[in-house]
């Protein structure tokens, strides 16, 4: 009988499937590196990760923790930097895909991950732009992946762009590659593509046990549906057996992993008695606790 | 500028007492990966003042040296939020108390004023569809200076571009240097060569100080040249808890105490007072770690060593005479050429 897999799981699979044999596939970190792995052992062995501190064809052991982890250099084959990354690679068309995740989203796959505007009004920093301007701009398809972000009506800062205002914007301002742009968002719940004309998101897949008024309640706008729904693919039984040995925390939320995550350091640390000398001297329990 | 070449090999201390001063422009060269934190702690021991910082990816570098109270701007394309979604970043709390400024750019247009900077350009062109975001529309602190735009002569196309960033100083870890300051790194590159070449001073720290011999037989892996570098400081253990490819790798343990302290601000300083002011040195820094948490917690980040393919850079003459004495090239000895010199040769005196 096959294992029951998680939510979690179901979205990296989904992820890694965007993937295809011989593709240069640009990964952010978290999420996209971890499905760049399993598509690489499972059904890309000639796909070509990379990411852009410079590090390109290159196959993580184990997940990579920053974009120039060392993790990921313990053979690779391709040793560049970060300018000749964004230029020579990416500018020049050489980049298939890039894949990348989302902080908020508006209905024509523009992105922001620099500021959000507070509940007091007062902008407040979130990660920033990094990379993804760039590439979602140059990548000849963009892959997003959303976990724990939102879709807005409006941007509170436009970091990255989608299609812009939507139809032909992105197509016609001559500064973009065309046919370029976000081609799918992959979210735990569903799939949405960007319709060929308008370029605005809809609904193109359900995951399982995911209802469309779920789905309805988390988007702003009135959200347009395709005619017929695909499928939304399942994981294997080797793609979730590679997964869960590669990146065991993957399969639960980022809240529960990080619980394990926290009660390993203190279980293992709390027999030293060091350890717990210097959390309690600098307030690393209660911090941890609030 | 061009270093001079009496000895560079000095002590960290020193380093930053002469080349790093009250309002420079600082920049932190590795990206993510063998962040310079031994450099970075001696700086913030010094009280240094005033500050602006080039940080990359707004990392540890960042979030100590705004805890150090030493930066006063930033320029940067992300944030780090080491105390987790909650308890957020020193770098957040500073901006929004209104102690600290940033500007933002993304990782290519940043690199880009580096590269800039490092050519001796005073622009670097960028990718065009920067125009659209509010990257390139917002302006902090750098005003109407933060991007341009210009046209290219050939193709009458509108092309936006960065001004050339030229910072103070440039605090480097690398693997291994000779005692001139070239200095050897392998690993994930980021825009480290380019924020190297772009500064007026680079201070190297470096796990091993090695023969000049042993910098020759590999320059593929010199990053920056000698003639450029300030101070060269063997300092192992010089990006701890950060990783170095060949030596260790991200201290876990020294890495979720940094979290969890990071989840407020009192809880960094906190520890800053006895992991920073409280001691002189890396060495000493090195020694309170193994006092506290043992040596085995230490050595369980050593790296296994993976070895590059040697390179072989062998040539076939090494010299153009041969094992007899004989010449290659004319078939004769030393002493015949001599005769033929002052036989046939244009010669000046006698």
């Amino acid at each position: 009988m096959d294992k029951p897999y998680t939510r979690q799981e179901l979205l990296v699979i989904a992820v890694a499937r965007q993937i295809k044999d011989g593709d240069n596939a640009l990964l952010g970190i978290g999420l996209p590196t971890i499905a760049g792995a399993v598509a690489k052992h499972n059904h890309a062995p000639r796909a070509r990760l990379m990411m852009e501190s410079g590090i390109a064809d290159f196959d993580p052991v184990v997940p990579p923790m920053h974009i120039a982890d060392a993790c990921c250099t313990e053979g690779y084959s391709y040793a560049i930097d970060l300018f000749g990354m964004f230029t020579s690679i990416t500018f020049a068309g050489y980049l298939d895909k890039a894949v990348l995740g989302v902080g908020q989203i508006d209905k024509y796959g523009n992105l922001n991950s620099s500021y959000m505007v507070s509940p007091d009004g007062k902008p407040e920093r979130i990660t920033g732009a990094g990379g993804a301007p760039e590439f979602i701009s140059y990548a000849k398809e963009t892959i997003l992946t959303l976990k724990s972000g939102e879709f807005v009506e409006k941007l509170d800062y436009f970091t990255s762009p989608g299609y812009l205002g939507g139809g032909n914007e992105r197509d016609e301002s001559g500064i973009y590659p065309k046919g370029s742009g976000p081609s799918i968002l992959i979210t735990p719940r569903a799939m949405f593509k960007f319709d060929s004309k308008t370029k605005e998101m809809y609904l193109s897949a359900l995951a399982p046990g995911v209802s469309l008024d779920k789905i309805k309640s988390k988007i702003p706008w009135e959200l347009k549906v395709a005619q017929e729904l695909e499928r939304f693919p399942v994981p294997t039984q080797e793609e979730l057996a590679f997964l869960r040995k590669f990146s065991p925390r993957s399969c639960f939320s980022t809240r529960v992993s990080n619980e394990l995550l926290m009660n390993t350091a203190i279980e293992a640390f709390s027999q030293r008695a060091a350890f717990l000398e210097q959390t309690r001297k600098h307030g690393v329990i209660q911090n941890a606790a609030s | 500028m061009t270093q001079s070449n009496s000895t560079k090999v000095m002590t960290t201390k020193e380093a930053v007492k002469r080349f790093v001063h009250d309002g420079d422009t600082i920049i932190t060269g590795n990206y993510t990966e063998a962040l310079p934190l031994s450099l970075i702690f001696e700086v913030i021991r010094q009280e240094k003042k005033e500050m602006t910082l080039y940080s990359q990816s707004g990392n540890m570098d960042a979030e100590f040296l705004v805890a150090g109270d030493c930066i006063s701007r930033m320029v940067s394309t992300f944030v780090t939020k080491w105390g987790g979604r909650q308890g957020g970043s020193m770098v957040g709390r500073y901006l929004k108390a209104g102690k600290l400024e940033i500007e933002d750019y993304t990782n290519f247009t940043y690199n880009a004023m580096l590269a800039a900077g490092a050519a001796g350009y005073s622009y670097m062109q960028v990718l065009p569809a920067i125009m659209d975001t509010d990257v390139f529309k917002k302006r902090g602190f750098m005003g109407a200076n933060k991007f341009g735009v210009t046209t290219c002569p050939f193709t009458g196309k509108t092309i936006p571009v960065v001004p050339a960033a030229n910072p103070d100083v440039c605090l480097l870890h690398v693997q291994r240097a000779d005692k001139y300051g070239n200095a050897q790194h392998w690993g994930g590159l980021g825009s480290t060569v380019h924020a190297c070449l772009a500064s007026k001073n680079i201070i190297v720290t470096c796990e091993e100080i090695v023969d000049h011999e042993v910098i020759r037989s590999a320059p593929h892996h010199t990053i920056v040249p000698d003639f450029r570098v300030s101070a060269v400081i063997e300092e192992p253990y010089g990006c701890h808890p950060m990783e170095l490819p060949g030596y260790y790798g991200t201290d876990l343990n020294a890495l979720s105490i940094f979290m969890f302290t990071n989840a407020t601000e009192t809880g960094l300083k906190d520890w800053m007072e006895e992991w920073v002011y409280a001691l002189p040195d890396r060495s000493s820094y090195i020694q309170h770690y193994i006092e506290t948490y043992g040596l085995p917690t230490l050595e369980q980040y050593r790296a296994k060593p993976y070895y590059s393919a040697p390179t072989n850079y062998g040539i076939s003459t090494k010299s153009l005479w041969d094992e007899q004495g004989k010449s290659i090239e004319m078939n004769i000895d030393f002493a015949e050429m001599e005769k033929l010199i002052v036989e046939k040769g244009d010669l000046v005196n006698g």
